[in-house]
């Protein structure tokens, strides 16, 4: 018992100490990806489900990534995203609307790049503007084109009508063609 | 028999893919085929942030590792002066390094700013970024800037490079010396050369008195109004100027006391590099020969010279001053008389904390040189405290200490406490009228 106090006091003292020489620009990304992972998931998940411990476990996975960003955590915060979307759109049979795939989107990317960012940042870095600017015009980017394809894929869906299965199965094996080449060129390159 | 050199273990690659990378494409995988699975298009689009952030990103890829250099201007650095230390990382690819993180270690006798945090820059493709490093030098010696390292993420944290490990720098810091002043004579000089007046008459500058004039001597000696006046002709002698060599013996049989740089405590080897700084610099602007020896393992020697030259060799010869210790067995072969010149003025800087150091001023001293002990140890200097007996102890020690250098004095050697400014003054003078004595014992 002592010994699980003494490692909690040492625990909490490092963290003390961390938290001493935090910097500003490292600690807004970190919160920045807490937020973008909180909005998604209350995007994400549907209503009902979003009550009480419910959403105490789903706020803290999604959170997680913001405390250690080179885990694993950010991978099972977004799989948990996608995981709530399925669950709102095919169990509670909602509405796929444009704003929400919009949102969930962007939100899901710029955590991702949000994490990959904090993860090479230390805590206590003195970080140059340019460098956290740079970074999110680039996400801006890379969310703008996609927003875009999105707003044509979903009009061209609807539009359609009908072969909405047609739609999304050509996409996918375009994007799907896509990774293969991207991996196929890291495997090469390796 | 063919011998096969050594192979080389395989170089990994340096740039290595991201938990970012494998989270991208594990989430455009996983959506991709659940939206063809399900026949969704939205799985799909939330699938192409990823995919299209993958594309751009990695259209082109890092091939050479970064370089980092370390920076520190060369100049002349006093301890507790300025010193503007900077790391570069340049950038020899054609893509740009989104987030170069740079870190470096310092001595701790330099107190940089925000040396110990990482530093977070951009570099733009084949240029370079500067980190400034402002600071101050605590203490003197060759202080280190780095190793630097740095580890680069590029194509927007999808590939990071392995770390990039820089050598440390030393940065010369010399010594501050304390103004130093000695007017009185040399005990013994050598050459004909230099700014001493010596104790005998000779062609020089300052007047010994009027004699009555000798064959042999110059016409432009002859004191006028004197002669007139004694009707005989008398001339004016005066002392020779000579030069002198000065041996400054540094005792690094070990560290006492705790340094706490220029502004704080001084240290044994503090005191010491410091008062042989500016002992060295006032006999060397005054024309004198001065060499230096280290009372130590190594022996360290630097060779009598004079001039500037020799002033700033001095300065860097003392850079490199640290504890030496001697094996109990091994001082006799360390150091003997031998190795000082007849007739150089001997200093002596030391603590006079190791019994071999009384000693060996003891043997200096009855082998007829010129010997002056500058007392190095610090005021307050006392051995942790372990137990109830430590005080008494260090009482003890301190008694035998005193009676050490009681009986040195008793020997006729002075021993003078380094309290810069004319502290030597008043030893010296007594060096001289000791050396003025005839010499035959």
């Amino acid at each position: 018992m002592i010994v699980v106090i003494t490692a909690l006091t040492a625990r909490a003292g490092r963290a003390r100490a961390a938290l001493g020489r935090a910097t500003a620009i490292p600690f807004l990304v970190r919160a920045g990806i807490a937020l973008c992972g909180l909005v998604a998931v209350l995007v994400a998940w549907p209503q009902p489900l979003l009550a009480g411990r419910n959403l105490a476990l789903l706020a803290l996975i999604a959170m997680y990534p913001a405390v250690a960003p080179r885990g694993r955590g950010a991978t099972v915060a977004a799989l948990v995203v996608v995981a709530g979307w399925l669950v709102d759109t095919t169990v509670f049979d909602a509405r796929i609307a444009l704003w929400r795939v919009l949102a969930l989107a962007t939100l899901l990317y710029l955590g991702h790049t949000l994490t990959a960012l904090a993860a090479a940042l230390p805590f206590d870095a003195v970080v140059n503007l340019d460098v956290v600017g740079l970074w999110l015009a680039r996400a801006l980017a890379v969310v703008l084109i996609s927003a875009v394809l999105t707003v044509v894929a979903l009009g061209l869906a609807a539009e359609l009508a009908g072969p909405a299965f047609l739609v999304a199965t050509l996409a996918g094996l375009a994007g799907a063609v896509g990774a293969t080449l991207l991996v196929a060129r890291l495997l090469r390159r390796a | 028999m063919i011998e096969h050199p050594p192979r080389e273990p395989w170089p990994g690659p340096a740039w290595v893919p991201t938990r970012a990378l494998g989270r991208s494409v594990l989430l455009t995988g996983l959506l991709l085929v659940l939206g063809v699975a399900l026949g969704r298009v939205d799985l799909v689009l939330l699938a192409a942030p990823f995919a299209i952030g993958a594309a751009i990103h990695l259209r082109r890829m890092p091939r050479s590792a970064p370089e980092v250099t370390i920076g520190s201007d060369d100049e002349h650095v006093v301890e507790g002066g300025r010193i503007e230390a900077a790391l570069t990382v340049s950038n020899p690819d054609v893509i740009a390094y989104d987030l170069v993180v740079v870190r470096t270690r310092t001595s701790r006798w330099m107190r940089l700013e925000q040396a110990d945090r990482p530093f977070a820059v951009a570099v733009p493709a084949d240029g370079w970024a500067a980190v400034e490093l402002p600071g101050e030098a605590l203490r003197w010696g060759r202080q280190d800037v780095g190793p630097a390292a740095a580890r680069v993420a590029a194509c927007g944290g999808l590939l990071a490079c392995r770390p990039v490990i820089t050598p440390a720098r030393a940065v010369r810091v010399y010594p501050v010396t304390d103004p130093f002043n000695a007017t009185e004579a040399m005990p013994a000089a050598a050459g004909l050369v230099g700014n001493h007046r010596s104790r005998r008459t000779g062609e020089g500058g300052e007047l010994a008195g009027v004699r009555p004039f000798a064959p042999g001597d110059r016409l432009r000696r002859i004191d006028w109004r004197v002669s007139l006046r004694t009707r005989d002709l008398h001339v004016a002698s005066t002392l020779s100027d000579r030069d002198a060599e000065v041996l400054l013996l540094l005792d690094v049989l070990g560290e006492v006391g705790r340094s706490g740089g220029v502004a704080g405590s001084a240290s044994v080897l503090d005191t010491t590099v410091r008062a042989a700084a500016a002992i060295a610099e006032h006999y060397l602007q005054r024309g004198d020969r001065v060499s230096l020896l280290e009372y130590g393992a190594a022996a360290r020697r630097l060779r009598p010279a004079t001039g500037r030259r020799q002033y700033l060799t001095v300065l860097e010869w003392l850079l490199d001053v640290r504890p030496d210790p001697v094996e109990q067995d091994r001082a006799e072969e360390v150091f003997g008389a031998h190795h000082v010149a007849s007739d150089a003025l001997v200093m002596v800087l030391t603590p006079l904390v190791d019994p071999r150091a009384a000693d060996m001023l003891a043997q200096l001293t009855q082998s007829g040189r010129y010997v002056v002990a500058v007392d190095t140890l610090p005021a307050g200097a006392a051995p942790q405290n372990r137990n109830q007996w430590t005080p008494l102890a260090t009482r003890l020690w301190r008694m035998e200490r005193e009676n050490v250098l009681g009986r040195l004095r008793e020997h006729g050697v002075p021993v003078v406490a380094w309290a810069g400014a004319g502290s030597l003054d008043l030893v010296l003078r007594d060096v001289a009228r000791m050396a003025a004595a005839p010499r035959g014992r």
